[in-house]
C-alpha cells in the first residue's frame, strides 16, 4: 500500500494570516494534534476522536471528479472486479448518510438553505459515513471506494466564497485516503453526458444558486470550471492521481485497476465485465 | 468584572456589497451595527430566567430586540431526532450538526439583525459548543475553527453556580434525564443523575477556561434572581448605547 506523504499539510493552501480580529486563540494547553507519524498518515490534520490508527488494515480509495467525469461508473466496475479478485468492497459517496442523507436531499429540493449551512450538512453526512461505514470497513480490512471526498466538499464551498482555511480546519479529522484518482474532464464533455443521462442539467449541477448566468448552459459551463480550477488547487498537494476522464470507459478503467493493483499487490489486472454491467463498457 | 470598552459601531448604510468578512472569518463586533448580548452556563446556572427578564426589561421599554435560543431551528430538528433516538451521534458529528444549526441562524437571522442594527439576545451561544463538544472529546482547535463565522458578542454573561447547586436545581425538576443531556454516550457512569454530574463537571471545567480569553463577564448565579438582574441591567446600560435601540418618538405633541 503505498502511503501518501506523511508531512502534515494543509489540504488547500491558503495564505491568510491568521486575523487579529480572532475571537479567541484557541487555549494554550492545546497539544498539536498529530505527534505521531501514525496520525499523520492517516488525517490531514486533528485524529478524529476516540480512533487508534493503527486499527486501520483496509485500503481507502477516492474516486473524485465533476458531473459527468465517469465516477460512478468506474466505481462499479471496480467493486466488480475486486470482489473477483476476492476483496471485501464498501462504497461510500455524498448524501448516503443515514443521519441527514435524506435531510439534505429535503434541503436541496426546498432551496431554502444558505452555504454555510449547507456546507456544514455536508460535513455531517460526511463524517457520519467515516464513523459508520467507512471505518468499521477499513478496520475489517476491507476497500472502500469513495464516490467523491473531502475535495468536492472543499471545492464546492471555495467557490461560494467560504474561506478555504475553514474548510480546511473543518475537514482535518478526515481520513487521508490512500489514493485519490482525480478524473478529470472538461466541462463540455461533463455536460453532454450529464444531458444525456437525464435530458436536464439540475439546479445544482449548473451551480444555479450562483447566479453566474440566466443561460443554463453557461452557467454549468463556468461552475464546473471553477470547481475544476479549485481541484487543480488540490492535486498537488494531495498526491491525486490525475486520469483523463475523456478517454473510453474501459481505457480508464485500466488504468484505476493497474494502480489499484500495484497498491493492494494484485498482479494480474485483467477484467472484463460480467453481463450485468456489459452495457457500461462502452 | 472587567470594564470593555464601548464598541465603535458603523452606521446603517446601504452597499451593493456585503461588508462582511466571507464565511470562515470572524465578525468582530465593530463590523456590525447591532449589538448581540449572550448568556452563558451549565444547565441550571439561572441564565435563562435572567436572559428572560433583561429581554422583558427592554420590551417593555419598547426596544427593537430579537431574542434566539440554541438548538431551535426546524433545519436540523428531525436530523437531531433521529440522531438521538437511533443514538447515531458521535461526538463529532453531534457537534457538526449543531453547528449546522446555529450556521442556519447565524446566516438568516443573527446576522442579517445585528446588520439591521437591532439588540440581539442569546441564550446560549458558541461557547456552549466549546464547552460541551470539548467535554465529549472534541479538539478545542477544531472547535474553534468550526465557529468562526460567528459574530463575536458584545457582552458574554457567564452565570457561574456551584456544580452541587446548579445539579439540584435540574435533578429535582426533572423526571428523568436524556441520554445525550446526561452524557451518556461518554461512558463516565451506567447511572444517569452521575454520569450527568461528572459531564457538567467537565463542562463547567471548558467555561472557566474560556473566562479571560473570550471577555466573559462572571456573574454569580447563587444570587437572588432580582439581585442578580439588577447587575446585569446595570452592566447592559453601561457597556452597550442602549438608545440606539430605543423606539423612535417620531410623533411629538
Amino acid at each position: 500500500m503505498s502511503a501518501p506523504e506523511s508531512e502534515k499539510q494543509p489540504i488547500a493552501p491558503e495564505p491568510a494570516p491568521v486575523s487579529a480580529t480572532t475571537p479567541a486563540p484557541a487555549p494554550a494547553a492545546h497539544k498539536p494534534a498529530a505527534s505521531d507519524d501514525g496520525v499523520a498518515q492517516t488525517f490531514f490534520g486533528e485524529p478524529l476522536v476516540g480512533f487508534d490508527p493503527s486499527e486501520i488494515t483496509g485500503s481507502l480509495v477516492v474516486l473524485e471528479g465533476m458531473d459527468g467525469s465517469g465516477r460512478s461508473t468506474q466505481i462499479a466496475l471496480l467493486q466488480e472486479w475486486l470482489e473477483s479478485e476476492g476483496f471485501a468492497v464498501q462504497t461510500s459517496g455524498l448524501r448516503r448518510s443515514n443521519l441527514v442523507g435524506k435531510d439534505i436531499d429535503e434541503l436541496l429540493a426546498k432551496n431554502a438553505v444558505t452555504r454555510l449551512t449547507l456546507g456544514l450538512m455536508y460535513a455531517t453526512d460526511f463524517f457520519d459515513q467515516v464513523e459508520h461505514r467507512i471505518l468499521p470497513a477499513l478496520r475489517s480490512g476491507t476497500v472502500v471506494l469513495a464516490d467523491r471526498y473531502i475535495f468536492t466538499l472543499i471545492a464546492r464551498g471555495v467557490v461560494r466564497g467560504i474561506n478555504r482555511d475553514y474548510l480546511s480546519g473543518l475537514y482535518a479529522m478526515a481520513l487521508r485516503p490512500h489514493l485519490t484518482f482525480w478524473l478529470n474532464v472538461r466541462p463540455e464533455t461533463a455536460f453532454a453526458r450529464e444531458f444525456k443521462k437525464a435530458q436536464a442539467i439540475s439546479y445544482w449541477e449548473a451551480g444555479r444558486d450562483m447566479s453566474l448566468s440566466h443561460d443554463l448552459y453557461w452557467s454549468f459551463i463556468r461552475y464546473q470550471t471553477m470547481i475544476q480550477r479549485e481541484f487543480e488547487v488540490m492535486a498537488k498537494r494531495n498526491n491525486f492521481i490525475e486520469l483523463d476522464g475523456e478517454a473510453s470507459v474501459p481505457a480508464v478503467n485500466k488504468q484505476l485497476r493497474q494502480k489499484i493493483g500495484e497498491s493492494l499487490g494484485i498482479r494480474a489486472t485483467k477484467y472484463s465485465p460480467s453481463a450485468a454491467l456489459q452495457h457500461l463498457w462502452r | 468584572m472587567e470594564a470593555q470598552e464601548t464598541v465603535q459601531k458603523p452606521q446603517r448604510t446601504e452597499t451593493t456589497k456585503s461588508t462582511l468578512p466571507q464565511p470562515g472569518r470572524p465578525i468582530p463586533s465593530r463590523a456590525y451595527p447591532g449589538a448581540l448580548i449572550v448568556v452563558e452556563g451549565t444547565d441550571g446556572s439561572g441564565k435563562s430566567t435572567q436572559l428572560y427578564l433583561l429581554k422583558r426589561w427592554l420590551e417593555i421599554g419598547g426596544y427593537r430586540l430579537h431574542f434566539t435560543e440554541w438548538n431551535s431551528s426546524p433545519l436540523v430538528k428531525s436530523a437531531t431526532r433521529r440522531g438521538k433516538q437511533r443514538r447515531l451521534l458521535t461526538p463529532v458529528t453531534f457537534s457538526l450538526l449543531h453547528a449546522a444549526d446555529f450556521a442556519d441562524r447565524c446566516e438568516r437571522q443573527i446576522m442579517p439583525l445585528l446588520q439591521g442594527d437591532y439588540l440581539v439576545l442569546a441564550d446560549r451561544y458558541i461557547y456552549t459548543a466549546f464547552a460541551r463538544d470539548a467535554a465529549r472529546g472534541c479538539p478545542p482547535r477544531w472547535l474553534r475553527n468550526l465557529y468562526r463565522f460567528a459574530p463575536v458578542p458584545d457582552i458574554t454573561f457567564y452565570f457561574r453556580a456551584p456544580l452541587e447547586v446548579a445539579v439540584d436545581r435540574i435533578l429535582s425538576g426533572r423526571p428523568r434525564l436524556k441520554y445525550y443531556e446526561a452524557g451518556m454516550d461518554l461512558g463516565l457512569s451506567f447511572d444517569r443523575a452521575e454520569s450527568f454530574k461528572l459531564f457538567q463537571a467537565r463542562i463547567l471545567e471548558e467555561y472557566d477556561k474560556m473566562v479571560e480569553s473570550d471577555n466573559f463577564v462572571v456573574l454569580d448565579g447563587t444570587l437572588p434572581v432580582n439581585k442578580l438582574q439588577k447587575q446585569m441591567r446595570a452592566i447592559v446600560a453601561e457597556k452597550i448605547d442602549l438608545n440606539r435601540f430605543a423606539p423612535r418618538l417620531e410623533v411629538a405633541e
